[in-house]
């Protein structure tokens, strides 16, 4: 005797509620939802910059002219950094760049105003430390547009002595000039470049990692088979809608506080989204049940709920690098551009950065509607193998 | 010699129990092996080579024909689409066929013929760090050079050529020297950093399971000799600290010493002070562990306590976002953690080849967490009788 599916459905979600409100699985779900809102509140005000502003740097200052303090004084009026100590020395300097205390130094050899005033061009040197990706190319760029505009300064001052007019000055002096767009994000603000698809990915982390541990638990428990009885598919639907729905919840309060923009409100970051926010919410819930699927999956395929919850961790947390949204993944090895493949975060990233940054509809995103909605079957063969492993038990 | 033979005894226990545990071994001896390999295979290429953009010439000059073929010339770049109007490349943006527009305006061509500045525009796809810069600095290198060349022309016109229209065109030449990773890889910057937190984060899983499998097993107190479990809970902590330094010590020599020197990342440390820097290192993560982990009920709660934290500590490091830039709570808030000294100096001595008296502060804040984290592991082992907390 079978029983219809729905009442099926119905009586795991009366039984999975039950064990949230009085068995204490409560306190799962609740820590989990602290940790993502830790998360945002972190991410979000640890970088509540957007770019790192007045960034360390010195100046090896051995000509000690009219000219070297100028230039000081140029580099502090710069946004991005600010001067914080001026040696003597190279290897001061230097020393000082070990111990973390300047970014980038300039130096300024000896006689560099004498150099400039009689044209034999000085040479000014820039260190930057490459060691740290972010801060060193930021102040070295700071510092290089000092330089640049130094240059200009001096030829402009020269032309103009030997009688040009502005406007043939500027044809010398820049024949050409850049005119740079940074599509939806004009002020190269390094927070939606990151927390765009970090935090939803913590979302499906914490999903991931929630739905392979309550699987585990039953097994321990030794109750999977009062569980799906069976029936399997309808009784896991209804053990994860209840989750199904408050992280989707989640996932769109936190789209909220990306991209909602309100004067009065100063918890909403305002991020640039051209497209529609109904898409984004959709891919978040895509992102989510792709993930409990994958949770079901790996909880079906590997029976022991202390590996599988090894392997979701491992798998997890791979997904942030294989996104590829800090590096590229069309620049890794080609087997590793394949494996990207598997990761729903790698999907999610690419249908929303389309989204957010160049305004696509659902007609440029549909592939990976397709893909996440594939995920889906990866659960499908987890149940099946729950099941089996469930007839194991009967036989037990 | 009851102290030494009691500490004896409690690492023979404790290694005999790491050996026994599947998962620990997993993750003590096996992950620690994997995760550098699989990071070193992502980041292998290092820089951003051959990043697909299309131009827009809507000027069809020479001027912009040559502009071009430079374009196509730089490593970082490869104009693979000449489109007719920017709707068309917009077009192939959103497909994510390219990462960045140049785009000539109609008036390029004719605006340097009549000795004028003329405008080159540049459109970035911000998807990511890495396509935006090297986007923008392929293409700014390219103009720089596009620029001498037009000046020196421009100058010759009017009459300044030669050594004089160098000393014009550039009056205060710089030299610009990148320190440490002078072609700014990826991976000379990020891999270090994932190195220390690998070994912070296994030992964490590693003893966070071993701590939870106990409570779960409610063996509290049948993994300590019987005269140990009233007094001598230092010698209990002091034991097991030794059995996982022991234990980790290949690990660390591998992870830390062998993999930069494998993946050739750039390692001009000295190897005495990285020792003596990392010597407090596993001291202080191992006594963090365990405090943390004494905490720890359940064997997979901890597995994912650790796993969520891992992105947190790795922004916290300042290896990513500077440390002057962060907001004091969440500094100091870093500084509780072994993991963000123990980046920072990996990082100043493995890469930037400071000495270990640079690293003052990172080695003092370490023997500090040291000491201090000793002294909580066992304030918890003991408080385990009444609180029911503090792990076997």
């Amino acid at each position: 005797m079978s029983e219809e599916p729905k009442s099926i459905f119905a009586q795991a979600l009366k039984r999975e509620i039950k064990r949230l409100l009085y068995q204490g699985q409560a306190r799962y779900l609740l820590l989990t939802s602290l940790g993502i809102v830790f998360c945002y509140v972190f991410f979000l005000t640890l970088m509540a910059e957007g770019q790192p502003e007045r960034l360390p740097i010195a100046i090896v200052d051995r000509d000690g002219s009219y000219l070297s303090r100028r230039l000081c004084h140029e580099i502090n009026a710069m946004q991005g950094v600010q001067v914080v100590a001026v040696y003597n020395s190279h290897a001061s300097a230097r020393k000082a760049m070990q111990r973390q205390e300047i970014y980038a130094f300039l130096e300024i050899p000896k006689g560099t105003y004498n150099d400039v005033l009689s044209f034999t061009r000085p040479h000014l040197a820039l260190y930057s430390n490459n060691a740290y990706l972010l801060s060193g190319a930021l102040s070295y760029r700071s510092l290089a547009t000092i330089s640049k505009l130094a240059s200009g300064a001096v030829q402009r001052e020269v032309l103009r002595k030997k009688g040009y007019d502005e406007n043939r000055i500027m044809g010398l002096i820049q024949p050409i000039e850049l005119d740079t767009h940074l599509i939806s994000n004009p002020t190269a603000n390094y927070q939606p470049y990151v927390l765009t698809t970090m935090l939803p990915g913590m979302l499906g982390l914490s999903v991931l990692l929630l739905t392979v541990y309550m699987i585990g638990k039953e097994r321990k428990d030794g109750t999977l088979r009062q569980w799906l009885g069976h029936n399997a598919l309808p009784a896991l639907l209804g053990k994860l809608a209840p989750y199904t729905l408050w992280f989707a919840t989640l996932g769109v309060l936190g789209n909220i506080v990306l991209f909602g923009r309100s004067e009065e409100v100063a918890f909403l970051c305002g991020f640039e989204l051209h497209g529609s926010f109904v898409l984004v919410a959709l891919f978040t819930l895509l992102l989510v049940t792709a993930m409990q699927a994958t949770g079901v999956f790996l909880a079906g395929i590997i029976p022991d709920a202390h590996l599988s919850t090894c392997f979701a961790a491992i798998y997890g947390t791979l997904a942030f690098t294989m996104s590829g949204f800090s590096y590229p993944v069309d620049n890794m090895p080609g087997a590793l551009q394949a494996l990207a493949q598997i990761f729903p975060l790698r999907h999610y990233y690419m249908a929303v950065s389309r989204i957010t940054l160049f305004g696509c509809g659902l007609s440029m995103c549909w592939v990976q509607v397709c893909a996440l909605l594939l995920f889906l079957l990866t659960g499908l063969v987890g149940t099946w193998r729950l099941t089996d492993s469930k007839t194991t038990y009967q036989q037990q | 010699m009851n102290l030494l033979k009691d500490i004896w005894d409690i690492f023979v226990i404790e290694v005999r129990r790491v050996l026994h545990d599947k998962g620990v071994i997993l993750i003590f001896f096996i992950a620690t092996l994997i995760y550098p390999l699989i990071f070193g295979a992502i980041y292998k290429n290092e820089l951003v080579r051959d990043l697909k953009v299309a131009v827009v010439d809507e000027s069809r000059g020479e001027a912009s024909r040559r502009f071009i073929h430079k374009l196509d010339a730089t490593p970082e770049m490869r104009v693979d689409y000449h489109c007719c109007n920017m709707a068309e490349a917009k077009h192939l943006m959103q497909q994510r066929r390219i990462h960045g527009i140049v785009l000539f305006p109609r008036d390029y061509d004719s605006r340097l013929a009549q000795k004028e500045t003329a405008r080159v525009c540049l459109f970035c796809d911000m998807s990511s760090f890495l396509y935006y810069r090297s986007v923008l600095s392929a293409t700014s290198a390219v103009l720089l050079d596009e620029m001498q060349e037009i000046q020196v022309e421009r100058y010759g016109l009017a009459g300044i050529t030669g050594e004089s229209a160098d000393e014009l065109i550039q009056p205060i030449p710089f030299d610009d020297v990148k320190l440490y990773s002078p072609a700014g890889g990826f991976s000379s910057f990020l891999i270090p950093a994932l190195l220390v937190l690998v070994v912070h984060q296994t030992l964490f899983l590693g003893i966070g399971i071993l701590f939870g499998t106990t409570r779960e097993d409610r063996r509290t107190l049948r993994v300590i000799p019987p005269h140990l479990r009233r007094e001598g809970r230092t010698r209990v902590v002091a034991g097991r600290a030794l059995a996982y330094l022991a234990l980790y010590l290949p690990v660390v020599a591998v992870d830390l010493v062998l993999m930069p020197r494998l993946f050739g990342l750039p390692h001009i440390g000295r190897l005495g002070d990285l020792c003596l820097f990392l010597l407090p290192f596993m001291l202080a993560t191992v006594f963090f562990c365990m405090t943390v982990c004494s905490f720890v009920r359940e064997r997979d709660t901890g597995i994912v306590t650790c796993i969520f934290f891992s992105v947190v500590l790795l922004f916290l490091s300042g290896a990513i976002w500077p440390q002057c830039n962060m907001p004091a709570f969440w500094r100091l808030f870093s500084y509780l953690f072994p993991s963000t000294h123990g980046i920072q100096g990996f990082i100043r001595i493995g890469t930037m080849g400071a000495t270990l008296d640079q690293v003052g502060f990172e080695y003092g804040m370490l023997w500090l967490q040291a000491v201090l984290y000793f002294v909580t592991c066992c304030l918890c082992l003991r408080a385990g009788k009444w609180f029911r907390i503090g792990a076997a």
